[in-house]
């Protein structure tokens, strides 16, 4: 007879998941220190730039847009993991999503955080920026409506405020929950959070209600964000820009690399936190299918974007192509593929090695290839001109690279924070379960 | 006056919410607490709900607003452009797509506090301490209701029943 398997209560759950909020480590605050630190410092050097002008980073005629650019789009693409995945398994009901939810919805916010500050960094004259903003004044001036960077500002506006809401909503019982047991501060913190949540009938239906159509308005939302940013480059008449293809191309990546983020944080977490009880394989293994899936459809938009152009033999497209493919970008884009195809395809497609550390290395993978990819469709275009006589080169100053770094600093650091504030996976959602047998 | 019953099955409480229901309780004066959200069956104790209508509503509302906002700001200044159309709806569509569904969310965050009730909440009214496991009922009744919503509770199989609160 087989043995009946074991079933973690709900005591336990609550336990196990309310573990990680309490004390810090010394290897925490070590690691909170180291990222604090290279924080810092990419904050000097944007200090820097400010003061000393954008000429410290390497943007020159003809490539005005360089890492600043890369890394807007790269962040705002990881922004898709959270609340894109999470809302479509919400909806569709998928039970395996739950641990997965809350890990994915902050790395939304916190990636559109850090995403949405780079135009304003690539600005250069950072302190108007509120000049974007449409605002009653004397000398009649409104911003133009008609122009891709509006469309930017409200569509990560509305991202931004969609995912807090989003990501608190179903926060909100779990702290009302931890009020009762925590002190001092965190009490009047998770108090205050809790809008004197009291767990009536009334206030579930009403949190239901509103999570299945939050989840809805932020599918429509997430894919217009990413469409948004394509169109940032396709509206421009710029050969291997100007694509009809970029919107569902830019969506596709950026689902592919938000699952990538999800995967990493998700083992690092597992790890960490010591969640092995609800962090299962099965969680790893549906994210990875998706991972492969997402990689398969990437290989499919890149192949069919690239071979419209070599088929079309426009010139001064085929110069930017040759230059991604053949010339000084080659390197960057055949890592790209190694990176966003043969690694996943190989390590998730293959059953045997399908595991929570193979997934982890496809993840990481996938993520240096899709911040190529940004790379590949912003800097050669601009470097490579229409006018033969005139071309450009652009290599990131120490400026840029510290920025860059310090972002990657940002957003582990505010993930190590919000991971120790509040429980990184939803303690209402889970119910008592099977333990499982790893 | 409340009355407060204790239970740790779904089941009772759904037998408890229809005994309550068929003795004269309205479904306002019943009010059930859980650690967990609660599934029960059509017909007991339904809570109406015109969150998506006002939802929709609140979208649309900002996206007219939005409109109207642009259409001032495009001619609030006196550009000369030889008799062409200065107001592009197209090359403005993703503004108005981006703020209805902005006027969507707030509202659905709108709605959700004052449907749950958490807005406009009586300090005073009495509420059970939410233990995981258990699933409380509680009834808003007078004091000649007393004895039939305890019976009632009581049937269904609570494992406690306490008066809280103040007579009415």
């Amino acid at each position: 007879m087989a043995a009946v398997p074991k079933v973690i209560p709900y005591s336990q759950v609550r336990h196990d998941l309310w573990r990680p909020l309490a004390g810090v480590s010394r290897r925490y605050v070590a690691v909170v220190s180291l990222l604090l630190a290279i924080t810092l410092w990419g904050l000097f050097c944007w200090g820097y730039q400010l003061h000393q002008g954008i000429g410290v980073a390497g943007i020159r005629r003809p490539v005005f847009w360089g890492f600043y650019l890369v890394n807007f789009v790269f962040w705002i693409g990881i922004s898709h993991a959270g609340t894109l995945i999470s809302a479509i398994l919400r909806l569709t009901e998928a039970q395996w999503r739950k641990p997965v939810t809350r890990a994915a919805e902050a790395i939304t916010v916190f990636a559109l955080m850090i995403g949405g500050m780079f135009p304003i960094i690539h600005l250069g004259r950072a302190w108007i920026f509120y000049w974007l903003i449409p605002y009653p004044n004397s000398r009649l001036l409104w911003p133009n409506f008609r122009s891709p960077l509006l469309w930017d500002l409200t569509a990560i506006s509305t991202y931004l405020t969609g995912s807090t809401i989003y990501l608190f909503l179903p926060l909100i019982p779990d702290v009302a929950q931890l009020a009762d047991h925590a002190t001092g501060l965190r009490r009047r913190l998770y108090r205050a959070l809790s809008l004197g949540w009291t767990g009536s009938d009334r206030e579930w239906h009403a949190l239901e209600r509103a999570m299945k159509l939050m989840a809805a308005m932020i599918l429509a939302v997430a894919v217009s964000v990413h469409t948004v940013v394509a169109w940032d480059f396709s509206m421009a008449i710029a050969p291997m820009w100007h694509s009809t293809i970029f919107g569902p191309y830019f969506v596709v990546g950026a689902i592919f690399s938000g699952i990538a983020a999800l995967l990493l944080v998700m083992s690092f977490i597992r790890r960490a936190m010591h969640l092995e009880a609800y962090l299962t394989p099965h969680h790893f293994d549906n994210l990875a299918k998706l991972l492969l899936l997402m990689s398969l459809l990437w290989l499919y938009f890149s192949f069919a974007e690239n071979l419209t152009v070599w088929y079309g033999n426009e010139p001064k497209e085929m110069n930017v192509f040759g230059a991604r493919t053949r010339g000084t970008f080659s390197v960057y884009f055949w890592t790209m593929v190694f990176c966003n195809f043969v690694v996943p395809f190989v390590l998730l497609g293959i059953k045997r090695l399908r595991t929570i550390r193979t997934a982890t290395i496809a993840s990481i993978a996938v993520l240096i290839g899709m911040w190529l990819e940004r790379y590949i469709i912003i800097v050669p275009t601009l470097a490579v001109t229409r006018l033969g006589a005139v071309s450009g080169s652009y290599s990131p100053t120490w400026v840029e690279i510290s920025i860059t770094t310090a972002t990657f600093a940002v957003m582990a650091l505010l993930y190590l924070l919000f991971a120790k504030v509040f429980p990184i996976v939803s303690v209402w959602e889970f119910e008592p379960h099977v333990a499982p047998e790893d | 006056m409340y009355l407060k019953g204790d239970f740790q099955e779904r089941g009772s409480v759904i037998e408890a919410l229809r005994a309550l229901q068929a003795d004269g309780f309205r479904a306002a004066d019943l009010d059930v607490f859980s650690a967990e959200p609660l599934e029960l069956p059509h017909g007991v104790l339904d809570r109406r709900s015109h969150m998506s209508l006002t939802v929709v509503t609140g979208a649309v509302t900002l996206c007219l607003l939005t409109i109207g906002f642009v259409y001032f700001t495009q001619y609030n200044y006196p550009l000369t452009t030889g008799g062409m159309p200065i107001f592009s709806f197209w090359a403005t569509g993703v503004i108005f797509y981006e703020l209805t569904m902005l006027g969507g969310i707030v509202t659905t965050l709108a709605c959700f506090l004052g449907e749950s009730g958490i807005l406009r909440r009586n300090r005073r009214m009495p509420v059970p301490v939410v233990t995981p496991g258990i699933i409380s009922i509680r009834v808003r009744c007078r004091e000649d209701d007393l004895d039939g919503a305890s019976r009632c509770l009581d049937r269904a199989g609570a494992n406690d029943i306490s008066r809280i609160g103040e007579p009415l």
